[in-house]
């Protein structure tokens, strides 16, 4: 008996510290949620509705070239005013609840513009917050992962920048029934430390506009800027230094004796191979774009350079056949000397009889030859008017160069390195 | 009792009273009595005698002027109050009886069943399901409560313990910098509204579906990329409930969560990666997270390896987060390092790389003649180096520094570069100093022309260097003269040139040139950049192994 009355004093004390239990104050009831229509927006057939959002960005966990894409995790919060939802309080202290309560009362429909697939986080619930404030003032927060669409523009790819904006948007409210706004203007952006390997970013910005759809009215839209610049150190090593390199390797065969036919031929192509591999190497990783990117004008101005030297020898060693010929034609030639023996069919020169300068430094040779060409020439050259001179001179060049084939390779051994010198200067002080 | 004998005891009974009542009241006095044939004596003095009244007094249809004796006297007896108490009270044992013997009669009719101890019928009134009256929701009372808020509504904040037994790490990726962790996620708190009365103290279990009934903590991973509690066959959650309100909640999930991993010293590194629990909606004020037993809330299975890295200790933290829009958070980390094992890389990398270079070295050691051979050769090795360093980067992240891999394969790259370029730099000088022999020989030529030696003024039989990586007789008798033994038949004149030229080359000739001639002359067929090479090349590569390993291990 007494006993009895002992305990359910005790339980009645407990029971008015711990609303929960009480049968009168469900939440539902506190809130009054059965009373009103949550269908309708607050102030429904009135004013628009303003709702603030705040987001703050977790990370931004992938960006695609390939994909045009860029996917992005956030919190976004709304604050709005909903009087159905305000009650009692003595204590102006907020309540809070999780999921289970949105289904029950209305919350904006904010969807992203331009995204390809996003989904709210739902381990181990659904990561969802709502608070409500005594005077009817809702903060509700959600936590949701966005795949978007970024136009990417690879001009000047890989020393680009790139801009890309995720925006926020009602669905079904237009601008008479729901203003979206930043809610504490540029402050309403804040970001967690991101880090990402391939870019640096540069600027978060909030920003607001207004889109119109011709069948459905004026839309605030709310927008999130930034801007994500590319780091070039990764390409540097992977395909600029490799490229550089090759480039390089190619006028080596400029340096090795040009009777060494087999060997310059396989320089020169293993080289263009290389070169060849690196360029499918880098466009295996790009989208498919209908201009010209700035690595691809590097790639293939150093391509240009590689062929040219592997052309080059194939000049050289077209005019030192010449040369040969001409001077086997020209010099007293043994009975035994088989014309055809001047090439082997390993392409190597068995100059038995013929003597041929093969370095700068035997420049007097030359100079003899000339002579002994002057000398024999001495009638046509002075006398002829300028025509003749001009013609003369042109056909007296090719014989010439003809003639030092030799200095085809000398002239390479300066002009190559310095025309590549001079592209690099102006491909970086145009890009970087 | 016979219900028969029952029922004939009552009834005589009743006839008893019926008896007795008739006797007492029913003879009325009447003194002018005809001479009747009632034998009753209503005048009897006597009340107490009592005599059984006469059927013809009473039973006959007599009229009331007629029977003076049986005055208003009908078949119906008059009763009074306690018998009719009695009455009363025998209807209803009467009725009691017959009600047991109907149950009794049942049981006797049916087949004879003796319950044994412990059998269904004795459990029947243990098994709470089968009692209607009993359902959880009853019984935990699920449905007077509510329970989207939480137990302590507006009161203090609810302690949630947090316990975890990570089954597995299922995979680390690089590229996405990211990590795959299967767990089983245990949380304990008390909520007062899920207490029920028990005699024993056991707890019940339940599965997933009570759990969108009541009210559990919203944890969630911070950093999360994407997570999932398993639902097959069923969704994975167990609930405990406690007679004094003590709730256990576990889930197993599986959680894909970003780790910032720092590539500075790939793939000589150990990464730290933490995995982050938080409530998404409750404060510090409503809700406090923490670790159920400190550090030894985190336990593993004892199977949990990877295969590419090794795991060095897991251990657990606990602190508050702060978010400006809506406060302070309990947060608590998971923390694991990991240390890569270099064996794969070495195999895939180091010794492929560091086999090129060796590969390169083998050109010094070839004859300098050999142009063909000694080029391709060198070219071929930077071929393979550049493709050993596209594979590498494939697979990795595109960082903006420089890994430790990196600078290995890089330099590399570069001593099989310069040892092309060793070779261009022979070659030159090689031919080079041909051009020089030449000259040389030219001039002895038409020095040997002018005097008086017979010269052969035509063309010499001096065969210059084939180029194919052969040489020629003539040139045995060169300056870089092979063998001796593949010299034909010479000119007398050729040979002349030959030791005029060799004498004017060599200005340092002794006597005994010839005798060491032959060693001379293979020496000389090798360039000094060559002979350099062969102990430079080496030794700069072990010295730079020697640092590049000291440095990173």
């Amino acid at each position: 008996g007494l006993k009895l009355q002992g305990r359910i004093r005790v339980d009645l004390k407990m029971k008015k510290l711990d609303s929960t239990k009480s049968l009168l104050i469900k939440s539902e009831q506190l809130l009054r949620i059965e009373d009103h229509d949550f269908a309708m927006r607050p102030g429904f057939g009135g004013s628009a509705l303003p709702v603030g959002i705040d987001v703050q960005v977790e990370s931004i966990d992938s960006i695609s070239e390939v994909n045009m894409d860029f996917t992005m995790t956030l919190y976004l919060r709304h604050y709005w005013q909903d009087d159905r939802l305000a009650f009692p309080s003595s204590s102006n202290k907020s309540r809070t609840f999780d999921s289970r309560l949105i289904k029950k009362i209305w919350v904006p429909d904010v969807f992203f513009v331009h995204s390809k697939r996003s989904f709210i986080h739902d381990t181990t619930m659904e990561n969802i917050m709502l608070r409500v404030f005594p005077d009817g003032n809702i903060l509700y927060s959600v936590r949701i992962t966005v795949t978007a669409l970024c136009s990417m523009d690879f001009s000047s790819f890989p020393l680009d920048t790139q801009n890309c904006s995720l925006e926020l948007e009602s669905y079904a409210y237009n601008e008479n029934d729901l203003m979206l706004y930043w809610k504490n203007g540029n402050d309403s952006l804040r970001t967690d430390e991101i880090v990402l390997s391939q870019f640096f970013v540069e600027d978060f910005q909030p920003s607001f506009g207004l889109a119109f759809y011709s069948s459905t009215g004026w839309y605030n839209r709310l927008y999130i800027n930034f801007i994500l610049r590319r780091h070039i150190f990764f390409f540097m090593l992977q395909t600029y230094f490799p490229t550089m390199l090759m480039v390089m390797l190619s006028w080596v065969s400029f340096w090795i004796d040009r009777r060494a036919v087999p060997a310059r031929v396989s320089l020169g192509i293993t080289t263009v191979l290389t070169m060849s591999t690196i360029i499918t190497g880098v466009s295996a990783s790009m989208p498919q774009v209908s201009y010209v990117k700035a690595v691809d004008i590097y790639l293939w101005a150093s391509f240009l350079f590689v062929f040219l030297s592997v052309i080059e020898y194939a000049a050289v060693n077209y005019f030192t056949t010449v040369e040969e010929m001409k001077k086997l034609k020209n010099a007293k030639i043994p009975s035994s000397y088989n014309a055809n023996q001047a090439m082997a069919f390993d392409g190597c020169f068995h100059d038995n009889d013929i003597d041929l300068p093969s370095f700068p430094e035997a420049a007097s040779t030359p100079n003899t030859e000339r002579n002994t060409q002057s000398r024999n020439s001495t009638i046509s050259a002075p006398s002829e008017g300028t025509r003749l001179r001009r013609r003369n001179t042109i056909k007296h060049n090719l014989n010439f160069i003809m003639s030092n084939s030799y200095m085809i390779d000398s002239y390479s051994r300066v002009i190559f390195p310095l025309a590549y010198l001079l592209f690099n200067i102006i491909y970086w002080s145009l890009y970087a | 009792m016979r219900p028969r004998v029952l029922f004939a005891r009552v009834v005589l009974m009743l006839r008893a009273l019926q008896r007795l009542s008739t006797n007492q009241s029913v003879c009325l006095p009447q003194s002018s009595l005809p001479s009747s044939q009632s034998t009753c004596s209503p005048q009897s003095s006597d009340p107490v005698l009592l005599l059984p009244p006469r059927r013809r007094c009473c039973g006959a249809p007599s009229i009331l002027h007629g029977d003076p004796g049986c005055h208003g006297s009908t078949s119906e007896a008059v009763m009074p109050g306690y018998l009719r108490l009695l009455f009363v009270l025998l209807c209803l044992l009467l009725i009691g009886e017959c009600r047991k013997h109907r149950s009794r009669k049942k049981r006797w009719s049916a087949p004879a069943e003796t319950p044994k101890p412990g059998s269904p019928l004795a459990k029947k009134v243990a098994d709470g399901t089968k009692s209607r009256k009993l359902k959880t929701t009853h019984l935990l009372r699920v449905d007077e409560h509510d329970f989207t808020m939480r137990p302590a509504f507006a009161g203090p904040a609810v302690p949630v313990g947090v316990d975890v037994q990570v089954e597995s790490l299922d995979s680390i990726s690089e590229v996405d910098m990211d990590f795959t962790m299967t767990l089983y996620l245990r949380h304990y708190w008390k909520d007062e509204r899920l207490a029920f009365p028990s005699a024993t103290n056991k707890s019940m279990t339940f599965d997933g579906r009570l759990v969108k009934k009541i009210w559990v903590p919203d944890v969630f991973f911070v950093h999360s990329k994407r997570s999932f509690i398993h639902d097959t066959t069923t969704d994975n959650i167990m609930l405990r409930v406690f007679p004094d309100g003590h709730v256990l909640y576990s889930l197993r999930v599986t959680v894909t969560a970003a780790c910032n991993m720092d590539f500075s010293r790939f793939p000589l590194d150990s990464q730290t990666c933490t995995l982050e629990l938080e409530s998404y909606a409750y404060t510090d004020e409503d809700l406090m997270l923490y670790w159920k037993s400190g550090d030894e809330s985190l336990s593993t299975d004892d199977r949990i390896s990877l295969s590419q890295f090794l795991i060095q200790k897991f251990h657990t933290t606990s602190r508050l987060a702060f978010y400006s829009s809506t406060g302070w958070y309990n947060r608590l980390y998971i923390n694991f390092t990991l240390r890569r094992h270099i064996f794969f890389f070495l195999l895939q990398t180091y010794f492929p790389a560091t086999l090129m270079v060796m590969l390169s070295w083998v050109s010094f050691w070839i004859d300098r003649r050999a142009v063909p051979a000694r080029v391709s050769l060198g070219i071929t090795t930077v071929l393979t180096m550049s493709t050993i360093i596209t594979g590498v980067n494939a697979s990795m992240p595109r960082v903006s520094y420089i890994k430790a891999v990196d600078i290995y394969l890089w330099v590399s790259f570069v001593f099989v570069f310069l040892s092309v370029l060793e070779y261009a730099a022979v070659n030159y000088l090689t031919t080079v100093r041909d051009g020089k022999e030449r000259k040389l020989r030219e001039k002895v030529r038409e020095q040997s022309c002018s005097q008086t030696l017979p010269c052969s003024c035509g063309i010499p039989h001096t065969k210059t260097m084939m180029l194919d990586g052969t040489y020629s007789e003539a040139d045995a008798n060169s300056l870089a003269g092979y063998t001796r033994a593949s010299m034909p038949a010479e000119d007398a004149s050729d040979k002349q040139e030959q030791m005029v030229v060799h004498l004017a080359l060599d200005n340092e000739s002794t006597g005994t040139k010839r005798k060491g001639i032959r060693s001379f002359r293979i020496i000389e067929n090798t360039h000094t950049i060559d002979t350099y090479s062969r102990m430079i090349f080496p030794g700069a590569y072990i010295l730079f192994n020697l640092i590049y390993w000291c440095v990173y291990c």
